[in-house]
């Protein structure tokens, strides 16, 4: 049983809207569920139809193309909101790229507890804003970026995105420090690109001054204006 | 041929022939129209079109609900009241999105994207901004320009922030009229200050390109009433208007039986609003677009039509140039070069076929070589009043434009057929004349007026 009050994106997520009583109630209607990296997310039984937060870890939102190409639509973070159906064929499928943690609701369940509370409805507005943002800019950089551009633009997402709960993002900081969650293979994979072709252009990064990094998984951003020229 | 006093009822703009306005006429948004479609055409059409798309597309979704339905209207759309209908349709169309994305990604640019029904807004922002979101992923979308239909009457704040968030430029509002008393005859009660609203938030919101749609020929409309309409329009200064004659046509769209077909105006005042609505828009600054549109000089309507560029399809007059359109929705219709299709009209039929994910392409029409020519031809008469018909000019034709070329409706030289200033309000009845599907149609077509 899900506990809301522990959870590390009360304050982020769509659930920032409630107070604590209204809190209870969503955690009556929601369930958490954990994936292991690669573990699609499936909500079995009649309603098929749900909305979720994400509590922990990155996912992956893609969809098949007719040639069996698989077209990523987004990349989403702890506090993000997913509201459109999965499960089904032709919407789009949720995929954990590293260990996850989401807070799933059946759609019905949450629309019912949404109308109830206008506080509720009108940070549902707000997220869904977001996601169009975030898809927006998303197929943006899948369809318009140069290479380096799409790594220079995903490094600067992670960067904002994979925050340490309870920190404060301070980009006053010259050197950020960011922990990668997932592999070389897994940024190619999610990005359109070959492994190769990100191991270089994380080389050249580093060769310009722009990152270090330290070891294989971790990145510090060194130069974030010299980041941002690079993600165009 | 019957010689009818050729001395017009009135010596003003347009000379009165109501001889030549007795036969209904298509409104040609489309060739063949939509009376030719039929369901020889369907999935497989579609199939075949879908596999060659490749360039400039531009969108349509339909949204077949409105709050509360007007009495005159003959649009598809149904009461938007029980949340579970509107959501198992966003369902179904969330379905079609992903369905047309599989076929398509990656070999089209969409340019536009257009929201149309019944009332874009009476779907909640929230749901709305998700099916912006849904189509994103659908193709390239290329900075596409967004446009949506409104009714001002459900508008609320939300909708500000929603128009604003994804960048939508166009915006059309239903009007209809302003005065309280014809607004009570079609069921359509929406006070001018909520006109006044809704135009200076969507100013704010983003908007730059805003519509009117206007009507003249509403139950015990005067003259009057029309000129204080477009008068309170025009100072709302509105980029562009649409003047419909509205049509009354019960045995085809039931809900018209509750107007009051006794006090509708004879055509001879139609005609007479038509005019006086295109000579007080003209003389307020608008160009005049075609026979029913109007446009201030600098919006988009009005350059397209200044430059040779207009172009005519479901919407009216557009300065869209993409060759296919692609409509989303129940009923919404997809224009490819040769040929038309149409969705599933029924909610519940559109539903049911996107339930075993099929797309929901029921009926339409293949265009053949003739459709094609001739399509351009009408096309081109209504958008830039002037077309070169080379072959079409023949004989049988020639004599059918005697009576308009003899009143100086219109003008002939060689195979160049023009519709002269005082022929707009019959530029439809003399596009017909080329339709080779056109037959005796009281009953299937508006007035010509």
């Amino acid at each position: 049983m899900s506990s809301c009050e522990a959870c590390v994106v009360r304050n982020r997520a769509i659930c920032a809207a409630l107070d604590t009583e209204e809190v209870g109630a969503l955690n009556a209607i929601g369930r958490h569920r954990d994936l292991v990296a690669g573990e699609s997310l499936i909500w079995e039984g009649d309603d098929s139809v749900l909305v979720a937060n994400v509590v922990d870890g990155v996912l992956k939102l893609s969809t098949g193309t007719e040639d069996g190409r698989e077209q990523i639509v987004g990349v989403v973070y702890p506090s993000d909101f997913i509201g459109r159906p999965f499960g089904q064929t032709n919407s789009y499928g949720v995929t954990a790229l590293t260990n996850a943690r989401v807070c799933v609701f059946s759609r019905r369940d949450f629309d019912a507890f949404a109308r109830q509370h206008p506080a509720l409805e009108h940070k549902l507005l707000d997220r869904t804003l977001n996601e169009l943002d975030r898809t927006r800019r998303w197929m943006l950089l899948l369809g318009r970026k140069s290479a380096s551009e799409k790594v220079a633009s995903f490094l600067l997402e992670l960067s904002e995105r994979l925050v340490e709960p309870g920190c404060k993002v301070d980009f006053g900081l010259a050197h950020r420090r960011l922990s990668l969650p997932f592999s070389r293979q897994q940024i190619a994979d999610v990005l359109g690109l070959t492994i190769e072709t990100v191991s270089r252009q994380f080389t050249r990064l580093k060769t310009e001054g722009i990152v270090d990094l330290p070891s294989r998984r971790e990145v510090t951003i060194l130069d974030r204006v010299a980041l941002e020229a690079e993600a165009g | 041929m019957r010689r009818a006093s050729l001395g017009a009822t009135t010596a003003r703009m347009w000379p009165y022939y109501p001889d030549l306005l007795a036969t209904p006429v298509p409104r040609y948004t489309s060739f063949p129209t939509a009376a030719e479609f039929s369901d020889a055409v369907g999935l497989e059409d579609l199939d075949r079109e879908l596999a060659q798309i490749s360039g400039d597309i531009s969108l349509y979704v339909h949204i077949p609900f409105c709050e509360k339905i007007c009495w005159y209207c003959g649009c598809n759309t149904g009461a938007s009241n029980r949340r579970e209908r509107l959501v198992s349709y966003l369902d179904a169309l969330r379905r079609e999105i992903g369905l047309i994305r599989r076929r398509i990604a990656g070999r089209a640019q969409v340019r536009r994207v257009a929201f149309g029904g019944g009332s874009p807004n009476a779907i909640s922002p929230t749901d709305f901004v998700g099916l912006v979101t849904d189509l994103t992923t659908v193709g390239t979308l290329v900075d596409p320009v967004w446009s949506i239909e409104l009714d001002p009457r459900s508008l609320c704040r939300d909708w500000g922030r929603v128009i604003a968030g994804v960048g939508i430029t166009h915006a059309s509002l239903g009007v209809q009229t302003l005065e309280p008393h014809l607004q009570a005859a079609i069921g359509r009660l929406q006070p001018r200050e909520a006109i006044v609203a809704a135009t200076g938030m969507l100013r704010r919101c983003g908007i730059t390109s805003l519509n009117f749609d206007l009507m003249y020929g509403l139950p015990g409309q005067t003259l009057d009433d029309l000129r204080r309409t477009l008068e309170q329009s025009v100072a709302l200064e509105p980029d562009r208007i649409a003047l419909f004659g509205y049509a009354h046509v019960p045995h085809l769209i039931k809900r018209q039986e509750r107007i009051d077909a006794r006090s509708l105006s004879g055509q001879r005042l139609r005609f007479a609003m038509a005019e006086a609505g295109h000579e007080l828009l003209t003389a307020a600054g608008y160009r005049a677009i075609g026979f029913d549109h109007f446009a201030l000089p600098g919006d988009a309507l009005a350059q397209a039509a200044e430059f040779g560029r207009l172009r005519r399809n479901f919407q009216g007059f557009t300065d869209d140039a993409s060759p296919v359109l692609l409509g989303l929705g129940a009923s919404a219709i997809s224009i490819f070069p040769d040929a038309i299709i149409q969705n599933e009209k029924n909610a519940g039929r559109y539903r049911m076929r996107l339930s075993q994910q099929k797309l929901p392409a029921a009926l339409g029409v293949r265009r053949s070589a003739q459709d094609i020519t001739i399509a351009a031809l009408i096309e081109r008469l209504l958008c830039q009043g002037e077309a070169s018909l080379g072959a079409a000019m023949t004989p049988a034709l020639i004599e059918a434009l005697d009576p308009f070329v003899e009143r100086g409706l219109a003008g002939r030289a060689g195979d160049v057929l023009t519709i002269l200033p005082a022929g707009l309000p019959y530029a439809r009845t003399i596009a017909a004349l080329l339709d080779p599907y056109r037959q005796d149609s009281t009953r299937r077509f508006s007035s010509a007026v």
